[in-house]
């Protein structure tokens, strides 16, 4: 099978960000930092056609689920592209675009887009938790 | 021990990002980083003689008839900590601020929010001239063909 983050790596290239491969006999994987803050890539052997890029995020001590949940569902609603979702037993926030495509090289142009709003949900989900504390 | 440009390209390094860094006038120790992030190239001035001051900037290349050094008079007064200037014949717009801290350590602490000023600062005033431009062109487009009797 060929490699479907190649074209996900040249993005990563055309950003100006270093990256590093982590793949095994599951998935091929990315992993890459952009102005300090952690992402990844992944993409399923088995599945060609499905791309995930995402980054997580440890929720801040004495934080209420119940109000991270509403929180996360009011971006659900409200965000292009990205899904943020609460692992519970991580006390982790998950923010995912997941994508359908033929090719990763579809993802190429629009890689800096994606990018851009998965750190604003990070940032939004911060900030509408602090401002409702 | 480290050099300030060594010291800074080494953080912007470990943030993700690569950085090209170039030595401009070795007798007054200055040096140019040049980096991207989200999309936009931006340029760190470090001097080894003074390590607790560096200067970021970002351009912006303007189409000619948006060439008004007037127009952004708005993102100046909103921005006073950030400096507008033109370069290239007018065609590059040159948004910079100049950071003092007590070590180069205190201003690496403070680096993404003043790329972050600069590029928010650059972004509304490209906005301002571009806007104030195309509305001043449809302003007299409109009074031209008014006084002309086609309307």
């Amino acid at each position: 099978m060929s490699d479907t983050l190649k074209a996900i790596e040249a993005a990563l290239e055309d950003e100006g960000l270093y990256s590093t491969r982590d793949d095994d006999d599951d998935a091929f994987r990315i992993a890459f930092k952009s102005e300090g803050d952690r992402y990844f890539v992944v993409a399923y052997r088995d599945d060609p056609s499905f791309v995930m890029i995402g980054s997580g995020w440890a929720l801040p001590e004495g934080v209420d689920t119940l109000h991270a949940i509403d929180v996360a569902n009011a971006l659900n609603v409200r965000k292009k592209f990205v899904k943020t979702a609460l692992w519970q037993e991580e006390n982790d926030v998950l923010f995912t675009v997941e994508l359908c495509v033929s090719s990763a090289v579809e993802v190429r142009p629009h890689f800096g887009r994606l990018l851009n709003v998965l750190r604003d949900s990070a940032t939004e989900f911060f900030d509408m938790l602090r401002e409702d504390e | 021990m480290l050099s300030v440009r060594e010291t800074v390209a080494r953080f912007i390094q470990g943030e993700g990002h690569k950085v090209d860094a170039t030595p401009i006038d070795p007798d007054s120790g200055t040096s140019e980083l040049l980096f991207r992030t989200r999309g936009q190239v931006f340029s760190v001035t470090t001097n080894e003689k003074d390590t607790g001051s560096l200067s970021i900037s970002t351009a912006y290349e303007i189409p000619e008839w948006a060439r008004d050094e007037h127009a952004n008079t708005e993102a100046r007064a909103e921005h006073p900590r950030v400096t507008f200037t033109l370069a290239h014949d007018g065609s590059l717009f040159v948004a910079t601020t100049d950071e003092e801290a007590d070590s180069t350590e205190e201003l690496i602490r403070q680096f993404w929010i003043l790329v972050a000023r600069v590029r928010d600062a650059g972004a509304q005033a490209i906005e301002d001239i571009v806007d104030r431009t195309e509305s001043q062109a449809a302003a007299e487009k409109f009074i031209n063909s008014f006084m002309m009797g086609d309307r």
